[in-house]
């Protein structure tokens, strides 16, 4: 193990700019895959597979190797590994301003492996035209890498603006029935909450007179003016859209629904995260008061998330409808975590974004591997799928389990840690119905096993056999993620709280813990 | 399991009891064809859940009420703070124990659970998953208050009593067994409920009695059961997986080493003294709860009789007179590699009962936490246990013994009485009338009014409003030089009106 650890400390020190360059890189390889990939004249199918396998494999790579880097090297928390290029555009206070910190490491350890399962199960999955959709994923995937690699605000809302429009015509040319309206009602619904963030995180900008536009800046801003409340409004509302915050939601279900496979696997998994993550590192942190007291609101608003929609959830007969909606009352916890505005909240919530991804991209997987097995999506009209495939139900009765929150899995931390915050948030009565949630999650779970894949064959046959190998490894990707995490959760936790105790919530948490000991 | 017992923290404890409910979620579901066994895994894992949310949510309050979950500081810091333990906290922890051990209100999924392979039952039924939940009583017995003492023993009397009853109108030979493991299961948790109470009054080290009782008679408990299942295995071994006891009969002779060590299973059940396991460990529970509570001690004392009765019908209708079915006349002894278990299981319970009172291998561990009766009460004990496991086993005899046709006596006789006993209460009517009817049409519901409000009023309403404003724009550019005009002499006022102040007059 020591060994191992040399490796990266070995690396960290002989080339200090090397993890640097790697996370450019990491937004640069799938962008230079996908220029290749469209300016290259007449090319094999051969090539073009593997254009894409490496466009996505180096993010991924990058990504495992800087995770143990960062443990290793920046025990605080802080941002590591930065970088800055000058766009021209340094009189704003703009320049691509590149790093990670302990909140940014897990999702963009969640962007490299979802990024690339969704790659493979994308070259199985027999689609049209693949070369633009690859071209287009490609440019997706640069745009989730950048996301949470930028410290730079304004880069940070450009890769994400950069991702969310490739997805936008992937659903609008690949996607299935409805798919054109669909798109349209996404489009529109998503890019109204891009732009009242843009419009919240400007006048946080102007307000709190910081000389740049970057994440750090503004935390250290701490502002106080008569319009935080509004500004929290703005970012809430234009986040949430983006999270699917109740009563904000019903984009993503029939989105997701719709969507082919990779794309949901990617925005689910990992673009929708984006939402969360700018509330956790901006919303938050410079404005706990207006946060605070907002929080009736929040609390509100996520426990319709869980209730509401853990009930909507039930009643779906669509799997990949129910998939949707579980991804929306998930999303609930993650709320909730930042409701109970404490350390262990915050970094429960962080968890559970990581793990939620992870599972929930690996779910939308299998659920269009059902769906072109079975021919249908309709759960009560198929069945037995067991004999057929048996491979395809381990995962699939894996990734459940996941999502309902079965230790060994590391959506399991982020529950349980919401769960203990609760307690001590305003309002403690929370955790019975955010409890609750837990056996809604499983009702909706376990029926979809049990009618999927229990009883005899179904009356329409079953096309195919079980997963090939390369569906297998696109799903053991996900897999071991959540599993690593779920054995050894201390593998973000510790960093986590190293870089959250600085935070305010720090503060309330001080507060708790005397009143406790009192 | 094993996670359960080596655990020192709630938390652990509890990550290790979702795992024992996962793993038997896929056992019992092990027969993938069966859509029954699909329901019943389903059944399993959710029922469990539904006590999960309180064991959870009793961890929680733990943690932040002692500051921490590890039971050893627990332990400690209870006995610093007198009185810091509340009711609901110790009736939280409880809700796991009604989950995994299959206590009333959350029974319903054990018999179900019989839809998994013989072994998988003898596994859940005698070693983990329903014994978790009273080894998490052991475990936790300084958290309990005695109000929440009172609602422990009530449920365990409750749970013993119903599905001793429940039993009668079973012709299933698993599902018998099942609901005698309810019924015992009841029987420790009330066990663990008198016997910390009468301990808490006594002070000291009496405490430990309720424990002592609980976990001496789950020990048992385990050898005579899981002897009972594996001999119901040999049995639909031989009889080509028929499980009816009704289409068996006269396999005693068919199947003598079967046959014989099951009669030492259903002795040791009954309780009949000194030749069984089930004597002494029940002995203790009884005498525990005669100390404690009258009314307990009558149910209890019932239920014992109730139990060997119906073990008694289990054992005449299937082992003794004739055959019932040609599959019956035609049974063979199972080979060897089925039988041995069986004696070596028999050997315990048998013999099992004797490691309390004579130096043994457990000795150590539940010596002094089990109350024996002295005296004058151990002869009554005596009488009292030969009265309900003897006169039960007589009573079925018999009541069954001379029928020979393939309908029970109960329901011949007593069609009432057999037919309240096949209801059972009503309780799996009534959880399902609850997901299809409620659950089910409030999700309905609910999905109805989201895609009518958020998805179609406020979303579409948002969208046609924008398109209304659209119409209004372009029906303003209608092509025409003259309506322009007119526009932009309407402009021009505005902003001479604006210019010269004419707003502000108003």
């Amino acid at each position: 193990m020591s060994m191992l650890a040399n490796i990266f400390t070995a690396a960290h020190e002989q080339y200090p700019t090397l993890n640097a360059s790697l996370v450019l890189l990491a937004i640069v390889a799938p962008l230079a895959a996908a220029l290749s990939l469209s300016v290259a004249g007449r090319l094999t199918d051969g090539a073009v597979r593997t254009m894409t396998v490496v466009g996505f494999a180096i993010p991924a790579l990058i990504a495992l190797w800087l995770w143990p880097s960062y443990l290793l090297t920046q025990p605080d928390g802080g941002y590591a590994f930065t970088s800055r290029s000058f766009t021209g555009l340094q009189t704003f206070g703009i320049s691509l301003y590149l790093g990670l910190n302990a909140i940014a490491l897990p999702m963009f350890v969640l962007a490299g492996l979802t990024g690339l399962a969704a790659a493979l199960y994308t070259l199985k999955m027999g689609i049209d035209r693949l070369r633009l959709f690859v071209v287009l994923l490609l440019i997706m995937q640069s745009g989730l890498m950048g996301v949470f690699a930028s410290i730079d605000v304004f880069f940070f809302y450009f890769f994400h603006e950069f991702a969310l429009i490739p997805t936008f015509i992937m659903i609008a040319i690949w996607g299935r029935r409805g798919r054109k309206s669909v798109a349209l009602e996404m489009t529109i619904y998503l890019t109204l909450g891009a732009m009242i963030t843009l419009a919240g995180l400007l006048l946080l900008y102007l307000e709190a007179g910081v000389s740049e536009f970057t994440i750090p800046a503004l935390q250290m801003a701490f502002y106080e003016g008569n319009l935080d409340n509004w500004i929290y409004v703005l970012l809430l509302i234009g986040f949430g859209i983006l999270v699917s915050l109740f009563p904000f939601h019903s984009w993503a279900p029939r989105g997701y629904a719709t969507a082919p496979a990779p794309v949901a696997m990617l925005h689910a998994g990992v673009l929708k995260k984006f939402g969360l993550y700018g509330l956790i590192q901006i919303a938050l942190p410079v404005l706990p008061d207006a946060a605070a007291s907002w929080g009736p609101l929040l609390m509100w608003l996520a426990l319709a998330n869980i209730v509401v929609i853990g009930l909507v959830t039930v009643a779906q007969r669509d799997l990949k409808l129910m998939l949707g909606n579980a991804s929306v009352m998930h999303m609930g916890y993650a709320f909730l975590g930042l409701y109970a505005f404490s350390v262990i909240g915050v970094g429960g919530a962080i968890l559970m974004m990581f793990a939620h991804g992870l599972s929930v991209a690996l779910l939308f997987m299998l659920a269009d591997g059902i769906e072109r097995r079975c021919g249908t999506l309709d759960m009560p009209s198929m069945g037995g799928l067991a004999q057929k495939a048996p491979v395809l139900m381990a995962f699939f009765v894996a990734a459940t389990m996941a999502s309902i929150g079965l230790p060994g899995f590391a959506n399991f931390w982020g529950e349980l840690a919401i769960f203990v915050s609760l307690w001590k948030s305003e309002a403690p009565w929370v955790l019975i119905p955010a409890i609750l949630g837990i056996v809604i999650s499983a009702i909706y779970g376990l029926r979809a096993v049990a009618s999927i894949f229990y009883g005899d064959s179904p009356a329409q046959p079953i096309q195919g056999g079980d997963l090939s190998k390369t569906e297998k490894l696109a799903g053991v990707v996900l897999l071991v993620g959540l599993l690593v995490v779920g054995f050894w959760p201390r593998s973000f936790s510790d960093a986590i709280h190293q870089s959250l105790v600085d935070s305010p919530f720090a503060a309330y948490e001080v507060q708790h813990v005397h009143t406790f000991e009192d | 399991m094993l996670g359960i017992v080596l655990a020192d923290s709630l938390f652990m404890i509890f990550i290790f009891w979702e795992l024992v409910g996962f793993s038997s979620y896929m056992l019992i579901g092990h027969y993938l064809k069966k859509p029954s066994a699909a329901a019943a895994s389903k059944k399993a894992f959710i029922v469990n859940r539904v006590g999960d949310f309180g064991f959870l949510l009793g961890i929680i309050l733990t943690y932040w009420t002692f500051g921490t979950t590890e039971l050893t500081a627990l332990a400690a810091a209870v006995d610093v703070n007198e009185g810091t333990v509340s009711a609901a906290l110790g009736l939280l922890l409880f809700c796991g124990v009604l989950g995994k051990s299959a206590q009333m209100p959350l029974h319903v999924w054990l018999p179900d659970a019989m839809e998994g392979p013989t072994p998988i039952s003898a596994l859940i039924h005698a070693a983990t998953m329903v014994a978790a939940g009273v080894f998490l009583l052991a475990r936790v017995f300084f958290l309990f208050t005695p109000e929440a003492l009172t609602v422990i023993t009530w449920v365990g009397l409750i749970t013993a009593f119903s599905a001793a009853f429940w039993a009668f109108a079973q012709n299933d030979i698993k599902k018998i067994l099942a609901y005698s493991t309810l019924s015992q299961l009841g029987y420790m948790v009330a066990a663990f409920g008198l016997g910390t109470t009468y301990g808490l009054a006594q002070g000291g080290d009496a405490v430990l009695y309720g424990l002592g009782a609980a976990m001496f008679h789950l020990t048992t408990h385990a050898f005579f059961k899981a002897l009972m299942f594996l001999g119901s295995g040999s049995v639909i071994h031989a009889m080509h997986h028929e499980q009816d006891i009704y289409k068996m009969g006269g396999l005693l002779r068919k199947m003598p080493v079967t046959g014989i060590t099951f009669l030492l299973g259903v002795i040791a059940i009954a309780g009949i003294p000194f030749i069984s396991a089930g004597f002494f460990s029940k002995d203790a529970i009884l005498f525990v709860a005669k100390l404690q509570s009258t009314p307990a001690f009558v149910i209890l004392v019932i239920t014992a009789l109730m139990t060997a009765t119906y073990m008694g019908r289990l054992f005449v209708v299937a082992f003794l007179g004739s055959a019932r079915s040609e599959a019956a006349g035609h049974a063979h002894e199972s080979p060897w590699v089925m039988w041995l278990p069986l004696v070596i299981l028999s050997v315990f319970a048998v013999g099992g009962g004797y490691m309390v009172l004579y130096p043994g291998v457990l000795h150590g561990i539940l010596d002094g936490a089990v109350l024996h009766p002295k005296g004058s009460d151990k002869l009554l004990m005596v009488v009292i246990s030969i009265f309900a496991g003897g006169g039960g086993l007589l009573l079925s005899w018999l009541f069954y013994g001379r029928n020979s046709g393939n309908t029970d006596a109960l329901e011949a006789k007593l069609p009432a009485v057999f037919n309240v006993s096949r209801s059972r209460f009503w309780f799996d009517e009534l959880y399902s009338a609850y997901v299809t009817k409620v659950q089910q049409r409030v999700a309905d519901l609910i999905d109805f009014l989201d895609t009518l409000f958020i998805g179609g009023l406020l979303v579409r309403g948002a969208a046609g409003v924008a398109g209304l404003f659209g119409i209004l724009a372009r029906s303003l550019h209608t092509g025409s030089v003259s309506a322009y005009v007119w526009w932009f002499f309407t402009g021009l006022l505005l902003f001479l009106a604006y210019a010269t102040n004419v707003f502000s007059l108003f």
